[in-house]
């Protein structure tokens, strides 16, 4: 017995007991808690599947101990206790379903054998072992015709020549010999499991049986007198099942099946009300409330409404490998578990995460429910064989949102939304009617700021007010000023140095102008290094040479020595020349 | 026992000590202080307790007034309402429940990390009941799963008993009676500080 605290569920569980080495080998399907001895304690039923083709048990467990087996002859595929009857004591009888046979245990012994009533025998096929009893024909023969039937016919071969037509020739002989006097019986066997309350929903009320088989049949079975109450056909073979409701009032049977969809048969009809089509094959499922969860293949578990609406889905770090509900009634409490192939066994309300166990081992069965004298108690079996027993704290509250991932909490937070005015009213209304409108003539003044500014631009760049370099390693700004009244100008450029600390080196002025117009006294200059901060004014001058009063740009560039493109460019527009040029 | 104990319990005046009985349901609380009380006075029907029960009995010095709690589930929230009053604690174990000593000692961890208790010098008498039972764990075992040897700071002691015979309670009663006398006196050293 271990007694640490469990780890990475933020210890909402008790670790009551693990034995590594149980033995235990089994599914969900397989295992159930039940008062078998009528002393308000409850025990702990296991189908074991040994190795899978023997060791097979039904295993009793009493707290921490097994208390008694009983060998089963074939595979278990289901196990369930219920009341079979009012008689006193009100001690619960096991049903094992295994082959097309139903298994009863009372005071843990065997008590009753129920068999599924044998399926139509291809008729071709009967005559054909008539002809082989008769030696009439040679095995050979008898397997050429076999198996002409067995693609032709309607009603499928018996499993006798079925194992047959799987025969090497050399074996056909001897099982011809063997087994030609016996007739030919073609039989399901159960695939699944429940119980289904008769006309109480008490919890120690009697019960029938709900089989489902192989030959997509659903059966209820009277528990007293083992008659078939009612038959219902699936278009596939049922895999799992859950079961709510009463017999004589009114149920609901949720099968899903191997062709992968989800049917829900209800009372009045022998064919399914309601359908899902599942994207992947269904590997769990379990009603919680009135909401039917189903986890898949694609490592997803969904949630459905019970009529087949599909309500959520939820993708999980790994594949199922069993599912179980978690009802906890003095609570209040609904949930499901979800064991996964990355050792761990989450529990979600709905959607929400609301515990991750840890687990040594992958987990391949779980039970939850009253063992013992405690109520939440959760019984684990692993892959290894191992049997685990937690106990949920009693003082634990689960918290919706506890790491649930998902929209972070503020979100469910109201906001204090104050009360809608008559204003906001009306305006909402007119935005309403008049959005084109109002879009329109929103753009039209966003496209007029837009002009405005590129105006403005276009203005500054030509007047060259504070040009600025663009270049980062050599930050620079320029403003130029034109003195004088012609046909002489004074030019002086202020250059700057806008850099932190770096000044700036081998640096010249040129111009560029028209030579009809205007002449510059020193049209190329060096700039002397730029110390960053300083402003360094560059002086030449302009003569005008004509005297039309026409003026020009003049467009002034600095450079680096060796780049042929500029790193800043001003434009000058000159004055009109008042006089005259002397020549 | 001090002079003045010994002179009350002559003039037959015993002081009054509140006693709460704990454990989980099934433990066996009921049968134990069904046991302890004088057998003209003892019930033979024993039903699970529905929230508590008062009950008395007497020993040469002491006169206890015992609170029986249901140890259920459901009524195990009633237990820290009564911790204020308490003088002693009698904690008792089905030892034949190994599966559920994980819940006992949750219970218990959380009574001793109770404000009303935490820094109390209050004694806990354990009673390991159930010892006849074929399987039950010894009181060695129970004391080691409920850690017991962390308790520093509280007068403890262990028996194993049978509530069915009667086997193993006086010795708890005869401990408790001795403890707590002591620690009233302590207590009242403490006082006159
Ligand atoms: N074998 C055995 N059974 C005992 C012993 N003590 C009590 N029992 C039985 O255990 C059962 C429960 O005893 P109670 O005294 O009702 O237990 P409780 O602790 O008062 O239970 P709640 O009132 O529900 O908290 C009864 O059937 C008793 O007969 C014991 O020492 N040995
Ligand atoms: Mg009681």
């Amino acid at each position: 017995m271990t007694s640490m605290e469990s780890g990475g569920d933020g210890g909402k569980w008790l670790d009551a007991h693990y034995d590594p080495v149980a033995g235990l080998y089994t599914f969900s399907s397989c295992v159930d808690l039940a008062d078998l001895s009528g002393d308000g304690e409850n025990r702990l039923v296991v189908g074991d599947l040994g190795t899978g083709s023997s060791g097979m048990k039904l295993k009793v467990y009493r707290g921490t101990a097994l208390m008694s087996e009983n060998t089963l002859l074939d595979l278990p595929a289901g196990l369930v206790a219920f009341f079979m009857d009012l008689h006193e004591p009100r001690i619960p009888t096991t049903a094992v379903a295994s082959g097309p046979c139903i298994y009863l245990y009372k005071n843990l012994r065997p008590y009753f054998k129920f068999t599924l009533p044998s399926l139509e025998v291809n008729t071709l096929e009967q005559d054909v072992w008539q002809q082989a009893r008769e030696g009439q024909i040679d095995p050979l023969t008898l397997k050429e015709m076999l198996e002409s039937i067995r693609k032709k016919a309607d009603v499928p071969l018996s499993v006798r020549s079925l194992r047959f037509l799987s025969l090497e020739t050399d074996g056909l002989d001897e099982f011809v010999q063997l087994h030609k006097q016996q007739p030919i019986r073609r039989q399901t066997v159960i695939t699944c499991i429940d119980t289904l309350k008769k006309s109480t929903a008490d919890e120690d009320g009697v019960s029938c049986l709900v089989v489902g088989t192989e030959s997509s049949d659903v059966f209820i079975l009277d528990s007293k007198a083992f008659i078939i109450l009612s038959k219902m056909s699936l278009p596939a073979p049922p895999t799992m099942m859950d079961v709510t409701g009463q017999f004589d009032v009114e149920f609901r049977i949720t099968v899903a099946c191997r062709n992968g969809n989800i049917y829900i048969l209800r009372r009045e009809s022998d064919k399914p009300k309601y359908c899902v089509e599942l994207p992947s094959h269904p590997v769990g499922l379990v009603r919680v409330g009135k909401n039917v969860l189903v986890g898949c293949t694609d490592e997803s578990l969904q949630g459905f409404t019970q009529k087949g609406k599909k309500l959520w889905k939820i993708v999980l770090p790994a594949p199922i490998t069993t599912m179980a509900p978690m009802d906890l009634p003095t609570r209040g409490f609904q949930g499901v578990l979800v064991g996964l192939a990355n050792c761990e066994v989450h529990l979600y309300r709905d959607k929400n995460l609301l515990s991750t166990i840890k687990t040594p081992d992958v987990v391949t069965s779980i039970c939850f429910g009253r063992y013992g004298r405690e109520d939440g108690t959760l019984i684990m079996t692993t892959k290894g064989g191992g049997l685990m027993v937690k106990i949920l704290k009693r003082t634990v509250v689960f918290d919706d949102r506890d790491s649930a991932p998902g929209p972070p909490l503020a979100q469910s937070i109201r906001l204090n939304v104050p009360k809608k005015t008559k204003l906001y009213v009306d305006q909402t209304l007119r935005e309403r009617e008049s959005g084109v409108a109002m879009h329109r003539a929103f753009q039209m003044d966003l496209s007029r700021v837009r002009l405005a500014a590129a105006k403005a631009y276009v203005k500054a760049l030509e007047s060259s007010l504070t040009p600025m370099s663009a270049s980062l390693s050599e930050p620079l700004k320029m403003n130029a000023v034109v003195q004088g009244l012609g046909p002489s100008f004074k030019l002086t450029l202020h250059v700057q140095n806008t850099a932190a600390c770096r000044p700036v080196m081998n640096l010249a002025i040129s111009f560029l102008y028209d030579e009809n117009l205007y002449r510059i006294r020193d049209p190329y200059m060096r700039i002397p290094l730029l110390v960053p901060g300083l402003i360094y004014p560059v002086g030449t001058f302009v003569d005008c040479t004509n005297d039309k009063g026409i003026t020009d740009i003049i467009k002034v560039f600095v450079l680096h020595e060796g780049r042929s493109s500029p790193l800043l460019t001003a434009h000058i527009n000159m004055p009109v020349s008042e006089g005259l040029a002397l020549s | 026992m001090g002079l003045f104990d010994k002179l009350v319990g002559w003039l037959g005046l015993k002081k009054e000590v509140n006693v709460l009985c704990l454990g989980l349901d099934n433990s066996g609380k009921t049968t134990i202080i069904n046991k302890l009380k004088p057998s003209n006075a003892q019930v033979q029907d024993i039903v699970p307790t529905i929230g508590f029960n008062i009950e008395k009995f007497k020993t040469s010095s002491l006169s206890f007034t015992v609170f029986d709690m249901s140890g259920q589930g459901r009524y195990r929230n009633l237990w820290e309402h009564y911790y204020k009053e308490g003088q002693a604690i009698i904690f008792v174990i089905d030892s034949a429940d190994k599966l559920r000593m994980v819940v006992a000692k949750e219970e218990l961890d959380t009574l001793l990390n109770h404000p009303d208790i935490k820094h109390r010098r209050i004694p806990i008498l354990f009673f390991a009941n159930k010892m006849d039972v074929r399987d039950a764990l010894s009181s060695v075992k129970v004391s080691q799963l409920l850690c017991l040897d962390y308790i520093k700071d509280k007068p403890w002691h262990i028996c194993a008993t049978d509530a069915l015979k009667g086997e193993g309670l006086q010795e708890g009663v005869d401990w408790l009676q001795g403890t707590t006398t002591d620690v009233h006196d302590s207590e009242s050293v403490e006082h006159r500080d």
